[in-house]
């Protein structure tokens, strides 16, 4: 990882514009002057530093930023670029393209108009433009900015030994919600730390009537995260990158104990909101809504596993739910949604014989490239490596990043404190790996709800040699 | 009949367009640049259909002899691929289906509905509502069905309906089961499985005994409905049994069960019976809010307390309409065999759906079918004697069989390519490639789905379109038969 330590930047040393934003070469000038004076404070980075380097700098012009954004998370991310407009002077232009943001991207660079800068969520595609020459290493433009991040998260968007991506948002997937007073009610006074605890905690749960978990399973991609998380739990990170890239074998023995793992879950009838049949009709967000439902309605489980974007569906179900293990001012949990009702999470646990494998994280996270280098672009890269922007959002609430400078202070509650503390210290930081299969995915989420559909080892094992025909077929090796 | 008779009054012709004559004749003297305007008028158009329909033909053509994003030839791969899967086959199964079963049900529901608009007295009302779901967008109309065809009896009238009909038969006991339990997984203290789902005490008691029943796996939120209170032994009374059933689960000490311990409640309005040794009731009460309950005076000998099966009656779950399972009646063949020949749950929604939203589209044509038939026929037909069903399959079904073709032919090719209704209608564990999936949706899951292949989707689609080719022929064949 040549970037991961300061570099000095490479600076030509120009006289500073101020003038209008008009002009390509003016903009040229301004964004040296931009660096020049960052330089010239980069001593520890961080908020402060950047905007006093910033305000002394106006480069004016406009960027052109597409993200998969849209609505409220579109709102929030202009609000914490507001800064950055009013220091630069540099107009955003943004665009929400939605879940197609990958897609768009490819159309648009192919199609010889890409934006200036771009976030995907997905670090395949900053490698696969980065190979075609189509966006510009950031290295040179973040700087320092560059420690402020784990090794796990720059190395997936390292290529040649150059860093080609700045993290910006981060999610995890690490997580399973939890309803603290269905916990109280069974007599959980802990979190599960193992696999083999949870399952315990489960059958506690199960004894006291209620039922652990709600699976947000009537399609195949939930099932997918789910098995990939106990895969990466079981097998190690290591491997899972192998499997990702399909140099270990679907039908290897890492393979089938995730399965026979995961089915002690999913193949107790008694441990899923309405048994199979309820597993496979519930979909997202109403299975988060059994565990943590509107006000007049009761929990129907206690648990649920997804990821952290899971918590905007909780808060929006009732105003009333407090992160944590404690209700509003201090008082016990409660089922009722209307009195003092709270919302936790635990980290997805190893079992007890891997617990090494607990800080290896699966998640997902939005990722900014430089498609363009303008003096404007540059300087907007450089913000969004800054812990500024990063630690507006997070006080809006709704955004964990994995920039270890954005202040856990930041953080509106313990839970997303508790959230963002993962994501900054992961050791490991994997993907989906689903989204890593190209054309045969669809048919790996079949295979998943399949598995769902019947999770016994005869079952399991004719899986397996599937999903090692379909792997092989589709990606050729 | 008097606007029939009236209508049966010859009529003179109107005058018709003067017949083309000699003007036309003239027509192949034209010269090259009298073409030349016409090729103008006709050059909009042309370019228009070449850009979105003969250009994007070829390419698909072309497209589907390439690797998933186009960059390398593979000859027949795709279709090789395509057709050794067992999804291609489910979409294949499905659309035989739908093929085989809407087009027919759809035409007669139609002819039915067109007859019965004739005898209604608010015809046009009747005409209007049954055809209103036509201009509704399919998109719309499946988010109204899969309301209605919802697992939860709370959201889906269908499974309310069956739900109510269900509990008035037959109520839900007070303590009804939860997925993966049964009667035995409950009993924990003092109890075993007795037949027929009940539970019965371990040990037999004589009158002035007492006994304990735990359970477990019963959620507070029940108890708090039925407004339990701590569990307490009742002191033993002479000459009667008495006991108590309470939730053996304390919060506080999970692990313990046989002891009543301090937060453990009463199980209230539980309905037990008591067994003579020879297995006659001989006495049945309910528990009070503390889970105490008394036999009093059951006479001499030793007893069992059995809870009754009813306590644990489970209410209708729902029927999952929309789900990945199917109606197999094959469990013994090949997978390829069961795919091929099960009729999933999913399709008759699905085409129920689809009933709703076109039967009024083929009541509105087959009724102007209606309304040109020659009326004389019909007329003959009752002066004859004919009933009203002779009438409808001798006369009016034949005379109208040209009609009935044309609205067959269309929804044949209509649902050869369905899509809408299943990317909408279904639950997302029926599709992709699931119970649901059709040709068309598959082409699009294929090419836009997770996993981009144009490839595939575009042999799937040439697929598809040669399958279309036969109807599509016939339909071309009987148009220019008419002209």
């Amino acid at each position: 990882m040549a970037t991961a330590t300061a570099r000095p930047l490479r600076l030509e040393v120009k006289p500073k514009w101020r003038g209008g934003p008009t002009s390509r070469i003016g903009a040229a000038l301004a964004v040296s002057a931009l660096l020049a004076s960052m330089a010239s404070t980069a001593s520890p980075a961080g908020a402060a530093t950047l905007s006093t380097s910033a305000r002394t700098a106006h480069i004016g012009g406009s960027v052109s930023v597409w993200a998969e954004w849209t609505s409220t998370e579109q709102q929030d991310f202009e609000a914490a670029l507001k800064p950055f407009e009013s220091l630069t002077g540099v107009k955003v232009n943004y665009s929400g393209k939605g879940s197609n943001m990958d897609t768009a991207i490819d159309t648009a660079v192919a199609g010889g108009s890409p934006p200036d800068v771009a976030l995907v969520p997905d670090p395949g595609t900053v490698i696969s433009l980065a190979k075609k020459g189509a966006i510009q290493p950031v290295g040179p433009v973040i700087g320092s900015e560059a420690s402020n991040y784990g090794a796990a998260w720059k190395s997936l968007v390292t290529y040649n030994g150059k860093l080609y991506g700045v993290w910006f948002k981060g999610a995890n997937k690490n997580t399973i919600w939890y309803n603290p007073a269905e916990f109280a009610a069974a007599g959980i006074t802990a979190p599960p730390k193992t696999w083999e605890q949870l399952l315990k905690d489960a059958a506690t749960l199960k004894a006291a009537g209620i039922t652990p978990f709600s699976l947000c399973t009537d399609i195949g991609w939930p099932v997918a995260d789910f098995w990939q998380n106990v895969y990466l739990k079981t097998a190690g990170a290591a491997n899972y990158n192998k499997l990702a890239a399909h140099q270990i074998s679907w039908e290897s023995p890492t393979v089938t104990t995730a399965f026979n793992t995961l089915a002690q879950i999913v193949g107790n009838q008694g441990y899923l909101l309405g048994g199979t049949k309820g597993a496979l009709s519930e979909k997202y967000p109403e299975c988060v809504d059994k565990v943590f439902p509107k006000a007049g309605a009761t929990p129907q489980a206690a648990m649920v596993f997804e990821g952290d974007f899971v918590v905007s569906e909780i808060t929006g179900n009732s105003p009333n739910y407090t992160a944590g293990t404690k209700g509003k001012g201090g008082a016990a949990c409660t089922t009722s949604v209307s009195a003092t009702p709270c919302y936790d999470f635990f980290p997805f646990p190893a079992p007890a014989a891997d617990q090494k494998n607990n800080s290896a994280i699966q998640g997902a996270g939005d990722v900014a490239m430089l498609l363009k280098p303008t003096p404007a672009a540059k300087a907007l890269i450089k913000y969004l490596g800054s812990p500024q922007g990063a630690a507006i959002w997070a006080k809006a609430g709704g955004f964990t990043s994995p920039n270890k400078k954005v202040p856990l202070s930041a953080y509106p509650d313990p839970v997303t404190r508790a959230d963002a503390q993962e994501l900054q210290s992961a050791t490991s930081f994997v993907f989906s790996l689903d989204d890593l299969q190209g054309s045969w995915e669809p048919s790996l989420w079949q295979d998943m709800l399949n598995f769902v559909k019947n999770p016994s080892p005869a079952n399991i094992r004719s899986i397996q040699a599937t999903m090692q025909k379909q792997a092989t077929a589709a990606l050729g090796h | 009949m008097a606007t029939v008779v009236r209508r049966l009054q010859p009529r003179p012709l109107p005058p018709g367009p003067p017949r083309p004559t000699a003007g036309w004749r003239r027509a192949g003297g034209l010269k090259w640049t009298d073409h030349l305007a016409s090729l103008g008028f006709l050059a909009p158009g042309a370019i228009w259909l070449l850009a979105i329909v003969v250009y994007p033909a070829i390419a698909t053509v072309r497209y589907s002899f390439f690797n998933e994003n186009a960059t390398k030839a593979v000859g027949l791969a795709n279709y090789k691929a395509l057709f050794s899967t067992a999804d291609t086959l489910i979409a294949f199964r499905n659309n035989v289906i739908w093929v085989l079963v809407f087009p027919f049900v759809v035409t007669v529901l139609g002819l039915v509905l067109a007859v019965m608009s004739e005898r209604v007295r608010w015809a046009t009302a009747f005409k209007t509502v049954i055809f209103l779901p036509v201009v509704f967008s399919v998109t719309a109309s499946s988010l109204i069905f899969t309301q209605i065809f919802q697992l939860d009896p709370h959201v889906g009238v269908l499974n309310a309906i069956i739900r109510t009909v269900d509990e008035w038969v037959n109520p839900p006991g007070a303590y009804p089961l939860t997925s993966g339990q049964t009667p035995g997984s409950l009993a924990t203290a003092g109890v075993r499985p007795g037949p027929g789902g009940t539970l019965v005490s371990t040990s037999a008691v004589k009158a002035g005994g007492t006994v304990r029943l735990g359970l477990t796996g019963i959620s507070p939120q029940t108890l708090s409905v039925l407004g339990a209170r701590p569990a307490r032994l009742p002191a033993p009374k002479p000459g009667a049994v008495t006991g108590l059933v309470w939730r053996d689960f304390s919060p506080a000490n999970p692990t313990d069960t046989k002891d009543v311990l301090p937060g453990e409640d009463g199980l209230p309005n539980l309905h037990l019976s008591l067994l003579r040794s020879d297995g006659r009731v001989v006495g049945s009460t309910a528990t009070n809010a503390f889970g105490q309950f008394s036999f009093d005076n059951p006479g001499p000998g030793s007893f069992h307390v059995r809870v009754n099966a009813s306590n644990f009656k489970t209410a209708f779950s729902g029927i999952f309409w929309l789900g990945p399972q199917s109606e197999t009646p094959t469990a013994n063949l090949s997978q390829t065999a069961q795919a091929m020949l099960s009729v999933p749950l999913i399709d008759i929604s699905m085409v129920l759906a689809y009933l709703w939203i076109w039967a009024g589209f083929t009541m509105v044509v087959v009724a102007a079918g209606l309304a040109a038939l020659n009326r004389e026929t019909l007329e003959a037909a009752h002066v004859d004697g004919a009933t009203e069903w002779q009438t409808l399959r001798r006369v009016t079904v034949p005379m109208l069989a040209p009609v009935l073709t044309v609205v067959l032919v269309t929804m044949v090719i209509n649902v050869l390519k369905i899509f809408d209704i299943v990317i909408n209608l279904g639950a997302d564990s029926s599709q992709p490639g699931g119970q649901a999936s059709t040709l068309a949706s598959d082409v699009y899951y294929l090419g836009f789905g997770g996993g981009v292949h144009t490839g595939l989707a575009s042999a799937l689609a040439v697929i598809l379109f040669i399958l279309v080719v036969p109807a599509m022929l016939f339909n071309l064949k009987r148009i220019g038969g008419e002209r």
